[in-house]
Formats: C-alpha cells, sequence, structure tokens
C-alpha cells in the first residue's frame, strides 16, 4: 500500500502535510513557473492588510551565517486587489489556499477576516500576530498573552473560516501564548515566525538594513524552533504547523517528531524553487522505507 | 527561465579579483537577452545560503555564456575558487533586458567597476545590429580594469577613466562622460552600469542633454523571480522589484533618494 502523506489541520484536507510559509512564496504565480502548485499541501499567502502598504526601505535583507535577515515591512496590495489578482489565480489551482491576515489594529483585522470570509475560495486565515517588522501591530500583538488572546477572540467572531495563529519565537513563555490562543478559539497554531535580529557593517557604522532591525530565518533559526514545536504542541490540544529553517526533508521529519502536523518551508524557497516538491517525495520516500502507513505515525513520536 | 545544473567551462581571472566563468548551458545561451541575469548557488551546504545574481555578460552562441563578477564576499570568494569541470546550479536567464530600438543611430555605455558585465554583452548586440557605439568604462586603476575586447575592431572607441590615472583619463567615469558630450556628437541613448551613486550622476547629467538612458540597476535580492520583494526600487510607476520588473530601468522612471 502507498503511504498516505494526508492530514486535516483544523478542517483543511491537504494532500500532504508541506504548507508555503507566509511572505516567501510571492503570490504563488512566480513558482508556478518551477512547479505544480495543486501538488502542495496548501499555500499560506504573503500577509495582507486593509489597505496597500508600501514596505519598509532598502536594504530589506541582509544575509548571516546559515540564514538571512528580512525587513520587508508587510509590502502588499492592500485586500481588494489581493482578491482581485492573487486569489483569481490562485482558486484555479487544486490546492488550499490559506490567506495571512496582517494588521496595525484589532478593527483592521476583524474587517480584513470578514471581507476574505466572503469568498469561497479560502481554506483558512492564518493571523499574523508576530511580525516583528512594523512598528504598529504584527509583534505588539503577540507578544503578550492577554492581547494576541483579545485579537484571537475578535477575529474568531468576526470569521467562520478556520482560524490559525501564527506565534512569534520572540516571547518569555510560548506556551502560555499558544494556550492563550487556543482558549480563545484557534483552530491551529503555526510557529515559528522569525527571530528579531540585527547586523551591523563595521565600516560604516551602518546597519544591514534600512529598518535597523529584521527578523532572522533560515536554517539558523531551526533548532529554536523544533524546540518551540515541541513545547507548545505538549502544552496545546489543537495541531501545530510547524515551520522554521526547513531546507530538505529530514528537516521536516525533525518538525514533525518534535509535535507538528504538518510543516511549512519559507527560506528555501529563495534558494531552491523546488524545494517543497523534493520535501513531498523524501517524505513519501522516509514514509516507504520505514514501513509506515502514513505521516500521522511520525507526528509527536520523538523518544524521550 | 530554468532551474538548471551548469558545468564550467573556463575560469579566467580578467583582473584583479575579477573572475570571468564561462558555463555551459544551452538552455539559458538559447533566449538570454543582454541585461538579463543569472542567479548562481555559490555556496552548496555552506553557511551562506543565498544565491548570488550575475549579469550575463557574453552569449557564445546557443551553447555556453558567461558571467563576470568581482570577489566582494564569501559568495563571490568561494565562486571565485571553482574549477573548470565544476557543476554550478543555476536559475535563469532573469530579468527584462536593455531595448535597444530600432531608430537608435549612436549611443554610448557607460560602465562603473563591474558594471562593465552586462554592457559586453549589450555591446555585442549593438555590433551585430551595426549600431555605433562608444564605451566608457571607470575603475579604481589599471589593475582592476576589465578588458573590453569586442572582436578589437572597437577598441579606438573605448575609454577609460581611472581614479589614479593609470589607464586613460584620471578621474571618475562621470567626468570622462562630461568631458566625451564635448568632444563628440550627442548619442541618441545611454546604457549604463554601475553603483547607484555613479547610475543617479549619470542620469541626471542624461536628462540634463535630453538624452534618453536605461540603467541596470542592482539591489540584495533573495528569490531573483519576483516573490520575496527584497530589492524593490520606487519609480514614478509605483514601488517595483529590481529582479523581475528590471534589472533594466528607464532612468526618468528612477525616484532616486
Amino acid at each position: 500500500m502507498k503511504p498516505s502523506l494526508e492530514v486535516n489541520i483544523a478542517g483543511i484536507k491537504m494532500k500532504n502535510p508541506v504548507m508555503t510559509a507566509s511572505g516567501t512564496f510571492g503570490s504563488g504565480l512566480e513558482y508556478s513557473n518551477f512547479i505544480d502548485l495543486s501538488k502542495l499541501g496548501a499555500i499560506v499567502t504573503k500577509g495582507v492588510s486593509l489597505k496597500e502598504q508600501q514596505g519598509n526601505l532598502t536594504p530589506r535583507i541582509y544575509e548571516t551565517p546559515c540564514g538571512m535577515l528580512n525587513s520587508i515591512g508587510l509590502q502588499n496590495k492592500g485586500v481588494e486587489k489581493f482578491i482581485l489578482e492573487d486569489m483569481a489565480f490562485l482558486k484555479e489551482f487544486n490546492v488550499p489556499i490559506i490567506v495571512n491576515v496582517a494588521g496595525s489594529a484589532i478593527e483592521e483585522y476583524v474587517e480584513v477576516a470578514q471581507r476574505l470570509s466572503e469568498e469561497d475560495c479560502i481554506s483558512a486565515l492564518e493571523l499574523n500576530i508576530s511580525c516583528p517588522n512594523v512598528k504598529a501591530g504584527g509583534l505588539v500583538f503577540g507578544s503578550d498573552v492577554d492581547s494576541a488572546a483579545k485579537l484571537t477572540t475578535f477575529v474568531r467572531k468576526a470569521t467562520k473560516l478556520p482560524l490559525i495563529v501564527k506565534l512569534s519565537p520572540n516571547v518569555g513563555n510560548i506556551e502560555t501564548i499558544a494556550k492563550g490562543v487556543e482558549e480563545a478559539g484557534a483552530d491551529a497554531i503555526s510557529l515559528i515566525n522569525t527571530l528579531i535580529g540585527c547586523a551591523i557593517d563595521v565600516d560604516s557604522f551602518k546597519p544591514q538594513l534600512a529598518n535597523v532591525i529584521g527578523g532572522l530565518s533560515g536554517p539558523a533559526v531551526r533548532p529554536v524552533a523544533i524546540a518551540m514545536v515541541w513545547r507548545v504542541s505538549k502544552a496545546v490540544g489543537i495541531p501545530v504547523i510547524g515551520m522554521g529553517g526547513i531546507m530538505n526533508c529530514r528537516d521536516a521529519l525533525e518538525f514533525f517528531l518534535a509535535g507538528a502536523s504538518a510543516v511549512a518551508v519559507g527560506t528555501a524557497n529563495f534558494i531552491n524553487p523546488e524545494v517543497t516538491m523534493e520535501i513531498i517525495d523524501g517524505l513519501a520516500e522516509f514514509l516507504r522505507i520505514n514501513k509506515l502507513n502514513s505521516i500521522l505515525e511520525v507526528v509527536g513520536k520523538l523518544k524521550v | 527561465m530554468v532551474h538548471i545544473k551548469a558545468k564550467v567551462l573556463a575560469k579566467i581571472e580578467v583582473a584583479i579579483d575579477i573572475y570571468k566563468l564561462r558555463l555551459s548551458c544551452p538552455k539559458i545561451a538559447a533566449s538570454v537577452l543582454p541585461g538579463q541575469f543569472v542567479h548562481v548557488e555559490c555556496g552548496k551546504d555552506r553557511e551562506f545560503i543565498l544565491r548570488r545574481p550575475f549579469s550575463v555578460h557574453r552569449r557564445l552562441g546557443g551553447n555556453a555564456f558567461e558571467i563576470l563578477f568581482q570577489v566582494v564576499g564569501k559568495g563571490t570568494r568561494a565562486l571565485a575558487e571553482i574549477e573548470k569541470g565544476d557543476i554550478l546550479d543555476v536559475i535563469g536567464p532573469l530579468g527584462n533586458g536593455f531595448e535597444v530600438s530600432d531608430t537608435v543611430k549612436n549611443t554610448l555605455l557607460i560602465a562603473g567597476g563591474i558594471g562593465v558585465a552586462p554592457l559586453m554583452f549589450l555591446a555585442e548586440k549593438l555590433f551585430a545590429g551595426k549600431i555605433p557605439f562608444d564605451v566608457l568604462i571607470g575603475c579604481a586603476n589599471c589593475k582592476k580594469a576589465v578588458p573590453f575586447d569586442l572582436q578589437n575592431i572597437i577598441k579606438d572607441r573605448v575609454f577609460f577613466a581611472t581614479d589614479d590615472g593609470s589607464l586613460g583619463f584620471k578621474g571618475t567615469v562621470t567626468e570622462l562622460f562630461l568631458n566625451h558630450l564635448k568632444k563628440n556628437e550627442k548619442p541618441d541613448v545611454i546604457y549604463t552600469c554601475g553603483p547607484k551613486a555613479m547610475l543617479k550622476q549619470v542620469a541626471l547629467i542624461a536628462e540634463k542633454h535630453g538624452i534618453a538612458c536605461f540603467l541596470s540597476l542592482e539591489e540584495r535580492m533573495a528569490c531573483g523571480i519576483g516573490a520575496c520583494l527584497s530589492c524593490v526600487c520606487k519609480t514614478k510607476s509605483g514601488q517595483k522589484r529590481v529582479c523581475v520588473d528590471g534589472p533594466i530601468f528607464d532612468a526618468s522612471e528612477i525616484i532616486w533618494e
């Protein structure tokens, strides 16, 4: 029997547990030149806010050891244009679309969530409460349990779509925040967003990013992500979507063993546009070699 | 646009710390246009994970192309250690390429440093189309000068500017540009590539003299295919991505900082 990669996260049926991480997959169009988008488990879009946002000044990225800093600053075309352009393209593919929702006030998150809920081609919303790159919003909501839970409660009321809340690693106790958003009605949790970081050019005395600080991603953050997925998946009853520096199938397997029910691939897309396909094939091969029937037999099976 | 393995046919150090890599890759060579670039993995399994973008320097028939690069950091250092016969992981051709209108009669190419890279490929196209052009190249000194040896025919139309005067004019390439404008017939179009500060000066001079100007912009980029939104620039028609909307832009469109 062919092993099964199918998973069901908060009612989102996926052919396999490999998703794209928000902000790393453009509008999907860019990657359709390289891969068949319908083979993905799900596509998570770039953060969408109510109105168009220009993002931060350049330089917006800087390469660091085994990773990169970014401070894109949530550049996006706003929810209406997103629906008109990006969703029009994405809905043609037989793949769940999860829209990442960004905002700078509760009202904005609610309004974007309501607007997206009117569309019938969206499978779920991912609440971005962890972007380190914009002054107002994002991390403001994700850094303490009360504001994270409050925002989740409001958005929960505004939509019937499955609600994933994406957590920041830049917090004191991530289990507390995870439990808070679970109680507030989150259907799943995704983690980790980027770690706050900074790099400096000592010759010019200037920061490497125009925004001074940015978010660190790539394999450098993977051990942090694995630890947090391990802790959060023990603390909550809802599914956990793991991400942070996944470059290949074996990296993804670490997340499943730590307790993730699905994974998202981010920075690796920039280096290898076909990486998601390679991971999906690798997972099937791993199950076959180990005579396992389903990926679910790996989830949370870390032997300690 | 393909993601492909390309075999290194040759590596030549053309000036101090400046290398030319010749890659066998029919899929890219067959369709690449002057001004387009390739995104090259330089640090497989090493700590520098991102690809590096390089303009295509020359096309050798339909089977091979060359990139020209200067060693400036870890990625380019690793690339300089590549040997003939090695395999590189390449995505390309990327970006839009230089537009050359049929009505152009007289053009001027202006390069700053390693900015000479895409202009050689463009010069080949102009030469093939029998469009006259002069070339101005600025670099630190004669040891950093990349030979612009297109069929030897145009050598007398290539002019260097060096900071120390060790080759050609002593001064910046923009000073040389101003001198050139005084002594020669006004070009219809300027094509330029180099550091941003130089591009800005060239663009402003071109505008002042009413000359059309196209420039090749550079920004730090991650994906190279328009997804990550790292390499944006401000233009009069909104924010653009250098990797897919450029790297070639009409200078009059750019909003300079």
